[in-house]
Formats: structure tokens, C-alpha cells, sequence
């Protein structure tokens, strides 16, 4: 059990965390306006496939992530267009946003790098390293041993909590998914402020696909994102579209999952299936125990048709 | 007001071009049979032909190799090589059918997705020559066809051999393998590499973990991170695609930290890190049958490749770069498996 609990643990479940933060947050963004978006895995894999192209063609991690951002955008951009203001059903627009995702990055790789599956390497974020930091106990290892998108990616709960909850655009989002009608009637307008927020919330995602391609492993490889943006669309519902619980949530899978891999590695003497169906398992339980009902904005979902 | 009515067709078209895409996207090669620059070589009129399954030729993987031994065949036996690429399931019959019509001497199968189609066409067609590679074509009562030669390959003997280098290298006797999914072949590269270690090194341990599938390549990497937490010093992956996590962990540790990988030497993913791979010949066995049809000693019926006929092994490549102790115990080891002297358990 000593080699499984440690310090190294915290760190494997950070890094299995960060991926399902950036999404979940970009997925309550969304949702808070009152806009489904199950394109969360889509625009994952689209951010980590353009920030392998990028950083490949400029040499450069940075530019990579920043393009991956952009191309994260304009996902966010045509699933608003969808659902904003073509009014299609969401659930819809954003399957076809994943499949076109799945489709183009595969088909990509082949006449960009002339090799099918996996790109070559590219340069990756570093740690960042912070001065005397190590030197603390307990978290100085953790601490020193994270890239710029896990401190985002932890950063986002409070961040998103003041914005949500502090500020006046906030106050419009969160009308916009309970009651857009009302919203609209105090003089704002629900189809600008929809589509921040939707385009925002493809940023978001696009960057937790950037983070397995271009800090995790350094290339891009067909459909890598596994299904990542669909347990970040769970546990953005697990934590209730409220800043803290998700970030509870996305932390909570994580850190399942670091320790399930770890009593692995570790020689744990349980079946594999067990232990690797452990996060699930743990998200259950809890849904079923404390956590009690979820109660989504009550217009998501529900086009705006202006007067 | 816009009606709803008039804009649901664009969302369908949409949603169309998307599934085309996802369609596109999972070959490599959308045209319906192209020929891949036949290659001619001196002597008699065969024709070796190979369909691909949908990952196409350039896969670096089955395809890829299974094409060279069709170039080789052609080169040493004459006749000319092809291949016909399937972009969709659909197409496996037909362009299995094309190779028979078009009168080949051999006609190779790649993929697991293949099989089904190739016992179709093969009853059909009891007089043309086939291979199947890594899958069994039998007939409704589960007889292997007397026209398919179906090869399997004996993994467990090639990984007996990595396990002997990891025992003989690793210091901290600590070892973990990283498997893709708990399947047939993964499971005989396991016990082989468990055997070959205990031969040369009993205090050395095999913990076991899986991946949950061959694509993902960071957690993969997490599981390499916790291996080598734990004090481990090498990491067997047999985790498809997704194994290349483990080197990126290898690489961000530095040397000392080892990876052996799978099917075909990986050195290029970490150079200072690979130690060796359980190589599978799927070229070796192409050539290998092209040649029985050229001298008519083709039989069909299963095929089960390992060591004593070179189609398992470890990479070649990096072979030369490992200590002399090391590379005789191998030797040894090869030696000892084909004579019969050694039985490599599989399961």
C-alpha cells in the first residue's frame, strides 16, 4: 500500500484531472447560458490535433497552444451558429461537430506528417519552475512538478465562481440559461451573450485536448482523446454546473484513476476490470449517496426565439 | 420569424458531410482499389496480391508489412506485386474476388475484420491460393480451409527472448508489463516474457497492468510513471498505439529507465530508453508462403509461427548494441526453444 499512496499519486491524479477541468468548465460555461454542448470531446480532439500542427510547423509549444485555442474558438463559433441562430436541436449539431472532429483529424495526419496514426514529436510545455517552492514540505513536489495549463486548469474554479457570480456578465449568462425570455426583456441580448459563452466553452475544451497532445505526450495520435470530453460532460453534471462541486468532480475522477493505475502497477491482487472501472464506480456512489439530485439551468437546452 | 423547417436541412446536410468525413477519415486511402505500384521482377508470371484491411497500406504496421514481402516475393520468386486497398468492410469481397478473377497465384489477407471475407471467397474459389495472417479461416464447423494457409505467430517465444535481456538487465528486479487489453495475444506475449525473465533472473517480479484499451497514450504513460515509482527499471508495453506513453515517461526520467515494446523495433521513440522489442515477421511469412506456392509444397491449414522458423524474435536493429553476456544468453535461449530443449508456455 506504501508504494500506491504517496505524493507521486496527487501528482498522476493532477495530471489526469487537468484534461477533464479544462473541458468541464468550458461544458458549464455552455450549459450555463443554456446551451448543451456534448461537442466537448470533438473540440478536445480538434485542439490537440491543432496544437500538434502548429507547434510542429512553428517549432514552438506556445504557438501551438494558441492555435489550438483559435481552432477551439471557431468550433465553439459553429456549434453557437447551430444552435443560436439556426435553432437546430443541440444535442445534433454537436454530435456532427464530433464526428467531423474524429473524421478530419484521422484523415489529416496521412498528407500532413506522410505517416497514418501518430504524428512525430513536437516540442512540449516544460514545468514551471517556481523559485524555493521545492523546498516545501509535502506540496513542494507537486507544486513544482506542474505545467501552465494544470495551474490554469486548477485556477478555473475560482476564476469561473467571480465571473459567474461576481460580475455583471455573469449575472446575463446565468439569465440567459434560466429564462432568456426574461433576460431579453431587461434590454440584453441573449444571442450575443450565448454565443460568448459557447465560444468560450470550444476555447476551454480545446485547450484540455492541447493539454494531452502538447504536455502530456508531445504528438497527436488518432482519436486520443479517448473519451475524455464525455466523462468531463459527466462530471460537470455530477458537480452540479457549480464551480466548486466540478472542480470536486473532475478531481474526484482523477484521483480514481491515479489510484486505480497505481494499485496496478503496484501489484494490487484485484481483477484489472475492477480496478480500471473504479472512477465510475466512485462517481456513482457518490451520485447516489450524498450527492443528491442535479439541477441543470432550467432553459439549457431550449432554443431562443426572439419577439 | 424563420421557420425551424427551413433550416433543418441545412443542419442535416451537415451532419451528412460529418458522418462523409468520419467516413474518409477512417482509411487512409479513399479510392476504391488502387493499384500500388506493381513491381516486376525476372522468371515465371505470378502475381502476388495482397488486400488491406481499412487502415491501408502506410499503416507502419501489418500492411505496411505484409507489402514488403509481397515486393520481396515478387524481387526473388518473379511475377508481379499489388495491392489492393479496401476503405470500408464492404469491400473485402469484392476486391478479394478482383485478385482471383485477375487469375493470382497468392492472395494475402491482412486484418482480423478480413477473415469472415476471405472464407466467403475462398469456398468459392477452391483452386486460387490464400493467407490469412494472425487469424484462422475455417469453415462453418470451425475446419481450417484446405485452400487458406492461416498463419499465427508464436509471441510468447519472441517475448521468452525479451524477457531474458530485461532479466539480465534490469538492477532493482523490479519489472512492469503494460498491456492494452487482457486478450489472447497480449496474454501470450505476458507469459513468455514472464518465463524468459524467471530463466535468468528468479528474483526478478512481473507486476501486471492494463490500460483499458490500445489508445491512450497518456495513461499509459501514467502507468509507466507508476512503475517506475514503484522502482521499477523496465516496462514491457503491449499497449497498441498508446504504449508510446511509455517512452515519454522513459525519456522525461532518463537513461536507466528502459522500455521493450512490441511487434516491431520502436528505438526511434526513445533512443537512449528502448531496450528491445518482441518482434513479429509478417513480411518472413508472406515470403515464406509465396515461396511454397512457386515450388508447389503450398498446404493449407494453420500456421503457427515462432522461432524456429525466424518469425518471432527481438529487434535486430539494437541487437548488436546490447552487452556480449547478454547477446549469448539470447543466442543460448534460441538455440534451446528450437532445438525443443526449452517449451515456452503461452497462457
Amino acid at each position: 500500500m506504501n508504494g500506491i499512496l504517496s505524493i507521486n499519486l496527487v501528482l498522476s491524479g493532477i495530471y489526469l484531472s487537468t484534461p477533464l477541468l479544462l473541458a468541464a468548465f468550458g461544458g458549464l460555461l455552455s450549459e450555463r447560458a443554456g446551451v448543451i454542448n456534448i461537442a466537448l470531446e470533438g473540440q478536445m480532439l480538434l485542439g490537440a490535433f491543432a496544437g500538434v500542427a502548429a507547434a510542429w510547423w512553428t517549432h514552438s509549444a506556445v504557438l501551438g497552444l494558441l492555435a489550438a485555442l483559435a481552432v477551439g474558438a471557431l468550433t465553439g463559433l459553429v456549434h453557437a451558429w447551430f444552435s443560436v441562430t439556426l435553432r437546430t436541436d443541440q444535442i445534433v449539431g454537436a454530435t456532427a461537430i464530433n464526428l467531423l472532429a474524429v473524421g478530419l483529424t484521422s484523415a489529416l495526419i496521412q498528407p500532413i506528417w506522410g505517416q497514418p496514426g501518430t504524428s512525430p514529436s513536437v516540442p512540449k510545455f516544460g514545468r514551471i519552475d517556481l523559485p524555493l517552492v521545492q523546498h516545501l514540505p509535502f506540496v513542494g513536489r507537486i507544486l513544482d512538478h506542474l505545467s501552465v495549463l494544470d495551474w490554469a486548469a486548477l485556477a478555473l474554479a475560482p476564476v469561473v465562481w467571480i465571473v459567474l457570480f461576481r460580475t455583471p456578465f455573469g449575472l446575463r449568462l446565468r439569465g440567459c440559461g434560466e429564462n432568456p425570455e426574461a433576460t431579453a426583456s431587461v434590454g440584453i441580448d441573449v444571442v450575443r451573450v450565448r454565443y460568448q459563452a459557447v465560444i468560450l466553452s470550444g476555447l476551454l475544451a480545446a485547450a484540455g485536448g492541447a493539454y494531452l497532445s502538447l504536455v502530456q505526450v508531445g504528438v497527436f495520435q488518432r482519436e486520443m482523446t479517448q473519451g475524455r470530453g464525455f466523462i468531463a460532460l459527466a462530471a460537470m453534471i455530477f458537480g452540479k454546473w457549480r464551480p466548486v462541486p466540478v472542480l470536486g468532480a473532475c478531481l474526484l475522477f482523477g484521483m480514481a484513476d491515479a489510484f486505480q493505475v497505481r494499485a496496478q502497477t503496484a501489484g494490487v491482487h484485484l481483477p484489472h476490470e475492477l480496478l480500471i472501472a473504479l472512477p465510475y464506480v466512485v462517481a456513482l456512489a457518490a451520485l447516489a449517496t450524498f450527492v443528491g439530485r442535479s439541477s441543470a439551468p432550467a432553459a439549457v437546452g431550449r432554443a431562443y426565439v426572439k419577439d | 420569424m424563420t421557420p425551424l423547417r427551413r433550416r433543418a436541412p441545412i443542419a442535416g446536410l451537415l451532419v451528412a458531410l460529418a458522418l462523409l468525413a468520419a467516413a474518409c477519415g477512417s482509411s487512409s486511402n479513399s479510392s476504391n482499389s488502387a493499384d500500388a505500384s506493381p513491381t516486376t521482377g525476372a522468371g515465371k508470371d505470378y502475381q502476388w496480391v495482397m488486400v488491406t484491411d481499412q487502415a491501408g497500406l502506410g499503416d507502419q504496421g501489418f500492411n505496411d508489412l505484409a507489402y514488403a514481402g509481397i515486393t520481396k516475393s515478387a524481387k526473388d520468386l518473379g511475377g508481379t506485386g499489388k495491392a489492393l486497398e479496401s476503405s470500408e468492410q464492404a469491400q473485402y469481397v469484392p476486391n478479394l474476388q478482383q485478385a482471383v478473377d485477375d487469375g493470382a497465384s497468392l492472395v494475402v489477407g491482412v486484418g482480423f475484420l478480413i477473415t469472415d471475407a476471405i472464407v466467403e471467397v475462398a469456398q468459392a474459389s477452391p483452386n486460387a491460393h490464400f493467407l490469412s495472417i494472425d487469424n484462422v479461416a475455417a469453415d462453418k464447423d470451425g475446419t481450417p480451409l484446405p485452400n487458406v494457409a492461416s498463419v499465427t505467430f508464436k509471441e510468447n517465444e519472441g517475448a521468452y527472448l525479451a524477457g531474458v535481456i530485461a532479466g539480465l538487465t534490469t538492477k532493482t528486479n523490479k519489472i512492469g508489463f503494460a498491456g492494452g487489453l487482457e486478450i489472447p495475444p497480449v496474454v501470450r506475449f505476458l507469459k513468455g516474457f514472464q518465463a524468459g525473465l524467471k530463466s535468468v533472473n528468479p528474483k526478478a517480479t512481473v507486476n501486471v497492468a492494463y490500460v483499458g484499451g490500445f489508445g491512450d497514450a497518456a495513461k499509459t504513460k501514467e502507468l509507466a510513471a507508476g512503475y517506475y515509482d514503484d522502482g521499477a527499471d523496465i516496462v514491457f508495453e503491449v499497449a497498441g498505439a498508446g504504449g508510446l506513453g511509455a517512452y515519454e515517461e522513459a525519456k522525461a526520467r532518463g537513461a536507466g529507465h528502459w522500455v521493450i515494446g512490441t511487434d516491431t523495433c520502436k528505438d526511434a521513440l526513445a533512443p537512449d530508453n528502448f531496450l528491445t522489442s518482441a518482434t513479429k515477421d509478417v513480411s518472413g511469412a508472406v515470403e515464406r508462403e509465396a515461396k511454397a506456392v512457386a515450388d508447389g509444397s503450398f498446404k493449407g491449414g494453420v500456421h503457427n509461427l515462432g522461432l524456429a522458423e525466424d518469425s518471432v524474435g527481438v529487434c535486430q536493429k539494437t541487437f548488436g548494441s546490447l552487452p556480449k553476456t547478454i547477446q549469448d544468453a539470447v543466442t543460448k535461449a534460441t538455440a534451446d526453444i528450437k532445438s525443443g530443449a526449452i517449451t515456452v508456455p503461452a497462457q
